[in-house]
């Protein structure tokens, strides 16, 4: 196991914005966002830690200690070249979400609103520069990485998250999980990503974000690109 | 000379029968045949270094296996067995590899677990005989300063570093060759390299890179090519004749020593050894020896023709209490904030004092760098007076910081120096002399001179030294900034090397000591100042570095100059109009547009003298305005933020309201109960939809959030509400909507139902039995309004 405290240098403004709901609004000031993101730099304490595993594609099988079956299609899809799986764990800790809280009781409404933004974007910006390190240590053996697969996301039903933070230990790096499969800290992660042969045929979803395409909420305000 | 390594050895081990998953180095003790073989073939492939059998040697790899108490064995004997293949002239190279952990902080690994793992193999291999050490296939540079640092105190033998590079140029933890090999030569290696990762082709600029910024020789092991997956197996592609070509390219790019990694065999060497013996030296090589800082992925160049570095002052606990007590109590949020802010301000170094009495000072260096170090990518300077803070801070620095300072007083020279040299640090020399602070320029530059002659002693380079003229304060000694100028036009006539000094000290005592600090910071810039120690927030001194960039070269023809201060136009006439004559109403109207927060009691306040009634302001003005930017919300004119801000100016008008007139607080447009359902966490939506409801004027009672359907029914009753709203953001928690809407129903419950929430739809809401669906906080509030009964 590995556990990774992830250095983020800056929190991207423009998907602070987006997450904040901004869309493309140019007016909104610029120091407000830069001022999350520097707060959302403060307070996150990003770590990432995951397991990799042999799996068996043609049966779906990760071959875990307590081997787990992919029954989800759009998982077995995304991991179709997949020989290895990755399943990755991050948060950033509990300290922003609370200072969220604290400045919505003190009616810094906007404050804390674009607070939880740069929270969005230090989780994902942990999650991407971990799926980096591991694509590292993969190219190395010679595979390649699929991009980050979610519970939540396609038809991967989020009741499976309790079974795929136990196969990252994410409570290595403090993760725990309620009765509805909601993660704590709330701004936390996970994901499984497909190790296939780099010369072989193209991953699904290979170089490709899945983020929006394959998310069923129609109207989410933060939607980057149309439903798939 | 051209010096050939081996080739891989695990490939070979492979190939020979160790079985997967046992411990390569484990057959040192117990197949010591077949490595003595596999070393002997590549002798007679023409290799004249091989590395012996260790790469996973170390306690931290042998402990996999639970041969973590034979570490002194298991190295020794792979000297043995590489010496008992080796001709005449061949060396045998200690191979040490990763530990596979990250160091802490990026890791769980103590950096002084790792050191011991290095010493301790290090020792055994010295300890066997080995001719040199190679530490290799490293990806953080902090592993490799752990491993450096290890291999020079374990043994007297030349030490050749090579970390692992990415596609991107970079190793996994972000350095780039120009700084690893500026960081490692300083430390003390003896050749810098790199191996593992990539094929030839892509380590060519890497090489050519590592050869421009040391002036050490150049090591690198390309793979044979990129690796593939072939049913099962990692496959190297690449065969002998073609990396025997690639051989040539990397030897023009500045390698002196050259073999093979993963994927190699003895065909490979032997091919690069006649492509060698037919191709004959190395090339000509031009090295960039310049005055350089560095943190793990960044390097910054100082001195004469490089831009003004600006060294951040502001961590520094002296005279400021609220960051002393910080560092006192372990918390270092002030100094992340201060970090954060001065780079953003423009410094390129941060200085870190650590200066708090009383406190444990190395506990404290150690813990800031390592903060900072995750934070931030600007190099640090180490700031302190005292030898055990300069060595926590500089061993836990992944770059090469600056040693802030040292003067010509004998217990600094003694401390101070040889660690600056063990940690390859560069060092800021003060001409403080033993007998007191010397007056003039002429004996600034003697005392000067004798610092620099100990840093040579001592094994510093000079690149590794940094001038400071000393500032004195002005208001005391009037000659102060003219001896401070003159020494800096010394400095740079005699020594030529960069200089760096604390601004302030020059304005203290005098009033406006951001208007002298600016023009002395003009002054010495052009008397050869490189590095100025300042505070970057200072607007005037802002304003002084931007011209000068431009004035002294450095920014050319002024673009950025140009680009800075274009937009620094007079306020517009637009601005004054709507301040100055517009009706006092539209004006409170505008500032809840456009979230003027700060601005709107005073406005309130205004309106209230002229006579206006609470009422008419509230609805007129305050009311108008949430109900504008409701509607342009509906239309995406506007965006959720913007109604944020406008909600907060809101409540700050109705807070000066309800001062004015107490009487204020009774008048509600309802009670609402707010909660987040049974098992959902979420809270973000449903803590906007309070503040908005708060400030359209309804009273809210915030249950928060995982709130049991019971304890929804209770408050409902208890506060009589008129209207509940339930938010539900996960499909796991939907079916709790339904329970608690039974639950209201079911205890006679007669305040309307709004629910709302990423995953709930309108249909969901109506076969729940709400009596309305939001989806987003303001038409919460319209709903809310149009159940209670109320119009606008």
């Amino acid at each position: 196991m590995t556990v990774y405290h992830i250095p983020l240098l800056a929190l991207s403004e423009q998907e602070t914005r987006r997450y904040a709901g901004l869309g493309g609004s140019a007016s909104f000031p610029g120091e407000l966002v830069a001022s999350a993101c520097g707060d959302g730099l403060l307070l996150a304490k990003p770590r990432a830690t995951w397991k990799r595993y042999a799996y068996n594609r043609d049966r779906q099988i990760i071959h875990a200690p307590s081997p787990a079956l992919i029954s989800s299609r759009d998982v077995a899809a995304h991991l179709q070249a997949a020989v290895e799986v990755a399943v990755l764990a991050v948060t950033i800790g509990p300290q922003l979400e609370k200072e969220v809280t604290r400045r919505f009781a003190a009616g810094d409404y906007t404050a804390g609103l674009l607070l939880d933004a740069a929270g969005t974007t230090a989780v994902e910006q942990t999650a991407d520069e971990a799926c980096k390190y591991l694509a590292g240590e993969a190219a190395r053996a010679g595979l390649g990485c699929t991009s980050r697969y979610s519970p939540g996301y396609g038809d991967w039903a989020v009741e499976e998250q309790p079974s795929v933070l136990t196969l990252a230990d994410g409570a290595a790096i403090g993760i725990t999980i309620n009765e509805s499969c909601i993660l704590s800290p709330r701004k936390s992660i996970t994901a499984v990503i497909g190790l296939a042969p780099a010369a072989g045929p193209t991953p699904a979803g290979a170089c490709r974000s899945e983020g929006c395409a394959s998310c069923r909420l129609p109207n989410c305000f933060a939607r980057k690109e149309p439903r798939a | 000379m051209i010096h050939l390594f081996d080739g891989a050895m695990g490939t070979m081990l492979h190939q020979s029968g160790l079985p997967t998953g046992a411990c390569p180095e484990g057959w040192n003790l117990t197949n010591p045949a077949a490595i003595t073989s596999i070393h002997r073939r590549y002798v007679e492939s023409g290799a004249d270094i091989i590395e012996t059998n260790t790469f996973g040697g170390s306690r931290i790899k042998l402990q996999n296996y639970g041969l973590e108490d034979q570490v002194n064995e298991i190295n020794r004997a792979a000297v043995r067995i590489a010496k008992a293949a080796c001709g005449p002239s061949t060396k045998v190279a200690g191979s040490v590899g990763p530990t596979g952990q990250l160091i802490a902080p990026l890791g769980e690994l103590a950096f002084e677990d790792a050191y011991r793992a290095f010493y301790e193999q290090i020792s055994a291999l010295a300890g066997g005989g080995a001719d040199l050490i190679i530490i290799e296939t490293i990806i953080d540079i902090q592993e490799m300063r752990a491993a450096l640092l290890a291999a020079k105190a374990a043994s007297s033998l030349p030490v050749i570093c090579q970390l692992s590079f990415g596609a991107d140029g970079r190793t996994v933890t972000g350095t780039d060759p120009r700084t690893a090999a500026i960081v490692l030569e300083a430390m003390g290696a003896d050749i810098v390299g790199a191996n593992c990762s990539l094929g030839p082709a892509q380590l060519v600029d890497i090489v050519s890179a590592l050869a421009k910024a040391c002036s050490k020789p150049v090591s690198v092991q390309p793979n044979a090519g990129m690796p593939r997956l072939e049913n099962g197996q990692t496959v190297f592609p690449m065969g002998p004749e073609e990396l025997a070509a690639w051989a040539l390219k990397l030897i023009q790019a500045g390698a002196t020593y050259i073999g093979g990694c993963c994927g190699t065999t003895p065909d490979h060497i032997k091919a690069v050894r006649q492509a060698l013996a037919a191709a004959g030296s190395s090339a000509a090589r031009t090295v960039q020896t310049a005055t350089a800082l560095t943190s793990r992925s960044r390097t910054v160049q100082l001195g004469p023709g490089s831009p003004t570095v600006v060294i951040g002052e502001r961590i520094n606990p002296t005279g400021r209490k609220t960051l002393a007590a910080e560092i006192r109590n372990g918390s270092f949020a002030m100094v992340k904030k201060e970090a954060l802010a001065q780079v953003r301000a423009g410094a390129a170094v941060l200085d870190i004092n650590m200066g708090v009495p009383g406190i444990n000072q190395p506990a404290a260096m150690r813990q800031a760098v390592e903060e900072l170090s995750l934070l931030t990518d600007v190099p640090l300077a180490i700031d302190t007076t005292d030898p055990e803070s300069l060595e926590a801070g500089l061993r836990a620095f992944p770059g090469r910081a600056l040693v802030n300072s040292v003067s010509a007083e004998p217990e600094r020279i003694a401390s101070f120096l040889p660690l600056a040299k063990k940690y390859g640090a560069a060092v800021l020399c003060l001409p403080i002399a033993p007998g007191g602070v010397p007056a003039t320029a002429a004996e600034r530059l003697e005392v000067a001179r004798a610092i620099v002659e100990a840093a040579y002693l001592a094994g510093l380079r000079p690149q590794d030294l940094l001038l400071d003229p000393l500032v004195l304060t002005v208001a005391a000694e009037a000659q102060a900034a003219l001896e401070t100028l003159e020494t800096l036009r010394l400095y740079r006539r005699y020594f030529g090397f960069p200089t760096a000094m604390g601004l302030s000290n020059i304005s203290y005592g005098l009033p406006r000591r951001d208007i002298m600090n600016a023009a002395f910071l003009a002054m010495a810039l052009t008397a050869g100042l490189d590095a100025p120690i300042l505070n970057p927030y200072d607007p005037l001194i802002q304003d002084v570095l931007h011209s000068t960039a431009a004035l002294l070269s450095h920014d050319r023809n002024g673009r950025r100059y140009s680009e800075t201060y274009a937009a620094h136009t007079a306020p517009s006439p637009e601005q004054d109009i709507r301040e100055g004559t517009a009706d006092i109403l539209a004006r409170i109207k505008q500032a809840v547009l456009s979230g003027e927060k700060e601005a709107v009691p005073e406005l309130i306040q205004e309106a209230l003298k002229l006579g206006h009634s609470p009422l008419g302001i509230t609805e007129q003005a305050l009311t108008a305005a949430m109900n504008e930017i409701g509607e342009a919300f509906g239309q995406g004119r506007c965006f959720l933020p913007q109604v944020m801000l406008a909600a907060e100016t809101m409540r700050s008008a109705f807070l000066t309201l309800k001062e004015a007139l107490p009487s204020l607080v009774a008048q509600t447009a309802g009670t609402v109960i707010l909660a987040t359902v049974k098992g959902d966490i979420h809270d973000l939506g449903k803590n906007i939809v309070a503040a908005l409801m708060e400030n359209n004027g309804f009273r809210v009672i915030d249950l928060g959030k995982d709130v049991p359907p019971e304890k929804i029914v209770e408050a409902a009753a208890a506060e009589k509400a008129d209207c509940v709203g339930l938010c539900a953001l996960m499909t796991t928690t939907l079916p709790q909507v339904n329970i608690t809407i039974d639950a209201l129903r079911g205890a006679g419950s007669p305040a309307k139902i709004i629910v709302g929430g990423a995953v709930v739809t309108e249909d969901y809401a109506a076969a729940a039995g709400a009596d309305a669906y939001a989806s987003n906080g303001v038409e919460a509030v319209k709903l809310a309004k149009k159940l209670a009964g109320i119009k606008n």
